[in-house]
């Protein structure tokens, strides 16, 4: 088996990929903490403040230098939404020693810079350094300012909001300006050590890594020594969220000045459970997972309504949204052709073509998932944190197993909660 | 077969030149469950005037055909789309078209040789009718008004309208809801038999496989077909120096967006040659305003970039330029930033310990393009489309020196031929 996982201690877990695909190592930190609204905004700037500079590396252009210096390494941090989770991401990417032009140690090297910028922050007067905290603010007010600029992202952003209304989910990942005013230096800073000492904390390497001796190579730094035991304190993904019972469909609609209208339906699913989540998969994929699905076929090719339109599926989170990039004068029509799909499903109007098409789609996509760095090492973290674990092979066993009636029944358990429309 | 190596990566490839003309590139991966292929003809949305090698026919076709004509290749006189054809196979198929080609490609895990059934059947079998044109028109005129509501888009097609005042880089690719109006079956079909011939094609497979068997598979699917003489490509002559300095608008974007061009005079033919002046001029750019530049340390620090820019060298026959784009509250200050900086380095020259510094991490850029088989298949038919063997990119490396690389930072960084173009916050 090429991925194995080792508890360093309560709540730090370092997990080893070990794959011969690729030209470089991939190593990386997620910290997991649940989404709140009084933290959000705070654990997003932390990221960012990160970024700027540790003890030992306290400058961005210094990190830089020493990136550059061992051939292009990339640090990268990023915060998602995961379930009712918001997880803190750092990344750091070298090059395999095999191909470099001349020797040289790297993944030691990249270890103790990644580590270090993460757990060994720049201090100043009990806090975070006052000018980075200063500057990433304002960094992080433009970030959640510019969501308006990409309308499909935005709408989609805007529907989920909607559906989740006062719910962990509906929050935006990247917090709320208004918050930016009360967070100083220190409050920050204390903010930031409850956050390393209470949150889960995974460690992924992946790469050419044929003996364990990563493992020792971790357990051995001394950030990592440091770090205290947790009883982690995060939202497990398998849990039960509250069920959303909305009798009626909410429409909401916003106008901005734009060309093309954009269409986002949020879906109930009233049906939970491990395994009828492979089931709704394949549901998804006949309504909108590609260009033979019902949506593509029937708003795009047959009626010209939209040059986009498909649909996600959100596992954590048990829903679909239906993304539809529309005329603005189509929008009765497309919603009515939506509707119809969903009927039809519904009430078994797909043929064995459209099962078959949709499992072969997702199982396709199970399989290639070995195929890039980050997805795989994604795809174990999402196991992580519903503490299941599937392998690649079964997981597409259980997707051939769904049967038409299994996706009959899922389709009679689904209702629109939210319709959210752009327009002009 | 020609088999090329990079022994510095560990990597070969396999060039067969058909007699038909066509060229087709193998790259084999054997530890890899993907597999990439990608068939690609030299037309894009510059080619709008030419003389058809067999008739001799001067024709001028309106903006946007090849891109139109890559939407239409999916249908099928029996009333099906090869796009869902290769969906329901369970590969992930797609086409695009760019400033210079068009390329059809699939990737997947399972099933191969059902979608190479069906990629070279629908390439090599046109059906065009009035009546699935006109259906196309209401398809493709939505994509338009989608690209139209992208700041991003926009800005970039106002960059070109700064650096060219002819050339054909200009057309929007898909081409604007009027000129499409004016495509006919009969415009799609001299495209197509013009430009869908053999020799004005390449092919490239990465993956795990054999190389003689897949050049087998690859032959054995292909219907015979003459090669054609040369297509003569007509464009207005090279223009010297650009078209304005400065373009702006205003559109509901947070925050400005900008574009600094330079745009580039000396377009070369020698392929060796324009990859150590490419390499080159990625190093410069990230002296310049890379990641550990001094002026991006001092525009980050006030708030002027949030990130570093996109940088980027476009190149082909007919057009040579370097953007810098991204988002900033002070544009202008940007734009001053790098002419400063620009003229210190001219004047001073560049550090040997910085240049050294940035040369290794264009490498590791370079390396890790090496990851997936779709980046490197699309790579090699990218660069092929230029002549460019994509190996050179590593083996030419060490020859990129300190002082070939001040020469070109003279010769292409000239303030005369930079531009700016600025999408604005609309109030």
């Amino acid at each position: 088996m090429s991925y194995i996982k080792n508890e360093v201690k309560q709540g730090v877990t370092i997990h080893k990929i070990n794959t011969n695909k690729f030209k470089t190592n991939l190593f990386s930190v997620f910290i997991a903490t649940p989404l709140k609204r009084e933290n959000v905004t705070k654990n997003a700037l932390i990221a960012a403040i990160l970024r700027r500079g540790s003890k030992n590396i306290p400058s961005q252009d210094l990190i830089s230098k020493k990136l550059e210096e061992m051939y292009g390494a990339t640090f990268d941090c990023g915060i998602e939404k995961t379930g009712d989770n918001q997880v803190i991401k750092f990344y750091l990417e070298t090059i395999n020693e095999e191909f470099l032009p001349e020797k040289e140690e790297l993944t030691k090297k990249s270890l103790n810079i990644l580590f270090d910028l993460i757990f060994n922050p720049l201090i100043e007067n009990d806090g975070f350094k006052q000018e980075y905290v200063e500057s990433e603010k304002n960094n992080l007010k433009q970030i959640i300012e510019s969501k308006i600029d990409n309308k499909r992202v935005y709408s989609f952003e805007r529907c989920i909001e909607e559906m989740f209304k006062d719910q962990p989910y509906g929050l935006y990942k990247y917090g709320y300006t208004k918050d930016l005013n009360s967070i100083t230096p220190q409050n920050l800073y204390t903010h930031y050590v409850e956050l390393i000492k209470n949150s889960k904390i995974d460690i992924y390497a992946s790469g050419k890594l044929e003996d364990d001796s990563i493992f020792d190579i971790i357990k051995e730094n001394e950030i990592i020594r440091s770090l205290s035991q947790r009883q982690a304190i995060y939202v497990q993904n398998s849990e039960k969220t509250i069920k959303i019972d909305l009798k009626e469909t909410q429409v909401v609609e916003e106008h901005m000045q734009v060309g093309q209208g954009n269409l986002v339906l949020g879906l109930n699913i009233n049906v939970n459970g491990e395994d009828s989540k492979f089931i709704i998969s394949v549901y998804n994929a006949i309504l909108g997972g590609g260009a033979n699905s019902k949506l593509f076929q029937n708003v795009r090719e047959k009626q010209s309504l939209a040059y986009t339109a498909g649909s996600t599926y959100r596992r954590q989170k048990n829903v679909i949204f239906i993304r539809c990039g529309i005329e603005i004068k189509n929008y009765e029509k497309a919603l009515n052709t939506i509707k119809e799909q969903l009927e039809d499903i519904s009430i078994g109007k797909f043929s064995e073509e459209d099962i078959n098409n949709a499992k072969q789609l997702i199982s396709e996509s199970i399989r290639s998932i070995t195929s890039e760095q980050d997805t795989e090492i994604t795809y174990y973290y999402g196991q992580e944190l519903s503490d299941t674990f599937i392998s690649i092979d079964d997981y597409i066993k259980k997707i051939n197993n769904v049967t038409r009636e299994d996706i009959e029944e899922v389709a009679k358990n689904i209702s629109i909660n939210t319709i959210y429309f752009l327009r002009d | 077969m020609k088999r090329i190596e990079c022994t510095q990566i560990k990597e070969e490839a396999y060039i067969e030149k058909l007699e038909n003309g066509m060229k087709v590139i193998i790259i084999p991966k054997h530890n890899l469950e993907k597999k990439y292929i990608i068939w690609g003809t030299h037309f894009g949305s510059i080619d709008n005037r030419f003389i058809m090698p067999n008739t001799k026919e001067e024709v001028f076709i309106p903006d946007g055909v090849a891109h139109f004509l890559e939407h239409k290749m999916f249908e099928q006189p029996d009333g099906t789309n090869s796009l869902d054809t290769l969906m329901a196979l369970g590969l992930d198929a797609n086409a695009y078209t760019t400033n210079n080609h068009t390329a059809y490609l699939f990737e997947c895990t399972n099933n191969f040789y059902e979608g190479l059934d069906e990629l070279m059947d629908y390439v090599q079998h046109p059906y065009f009718t009035d009546e699935n044109v006109e259906k196309e028109k209401g398809i493709i005129a939505q994509e338009i008004k989608m690209y139209n509501d992208e700041p991003g888009w926009r800005l970039y097609m106002n960059a070109l309208d700064c650096m060219y005042k002819e050339n054909p880089i200009k057309i929007d690719i898909a081409g604007s809801v009027e000129s499409i109006s004016k495509i006919t079956p009969d415009i799609l079909y001299k495209c197509y038999n013009t430009f869908y011939n053999p020799s004005n094609m390449i092919l490239v497979v990465c993956g795990d496989f054999e190389p003689n068997e897949i050049l087998n598979d690859i032959k054995s699917r292909l219907i015979e077909k003459e090669e054609q003489g040369e297509i003569k490509r007509i464009y207005p002559a090279k223009e010297i120096g650009i078209n304005k300095e400065y373009k702006e608008d205003e559109m509901e974007v947070s925050l400005p967006i900008f574009a600094i061009g330079y745009k580039d005079d000396n377009v070369m033919n020698n392929s060796e040659e324009i990859v150590k002046k490419h390499i080159s001029i990625e190093i410069l750019l990230n002296m310049i305003i890379g990641k550990s530049s001094d002026i991006y340390k001092e525009l980050y620090e006030n708030g002027d970039l949030l990130t570093v820019p996109d940088m980027d060298y476009e190149f082909a026959e007919e057009y040579a330029h370097i953007l810098i784009s991204g988002q900033s509250k002070n544009p202008d200050k940007i734009k001053e930033k790098i002419e400063e900086v620009v003229e210190k380095y001219k004047k001073e020259g560049l550090k040997e310990e910085h240049f050294n510094r940035i040369k290794k991490k264009i490498y590791g850029d370079y390396v890790a393009e090496y990851n997936g088989v779709g980046d490197i298949a699309r790579m090699f038919l990218a660069d092929s489309m230029k002549n460019i063997n994509s190996f050179d990119y590593i083996d030419k490396y060490s020859e990129v020196t300190k002082d070939y690389t001040e020469q070109v930072l003279k010769n292409v960084f000239k303030k005369d031929n930079m531009v700016m173009s600025v999408i604005k916050c609309k109030q």
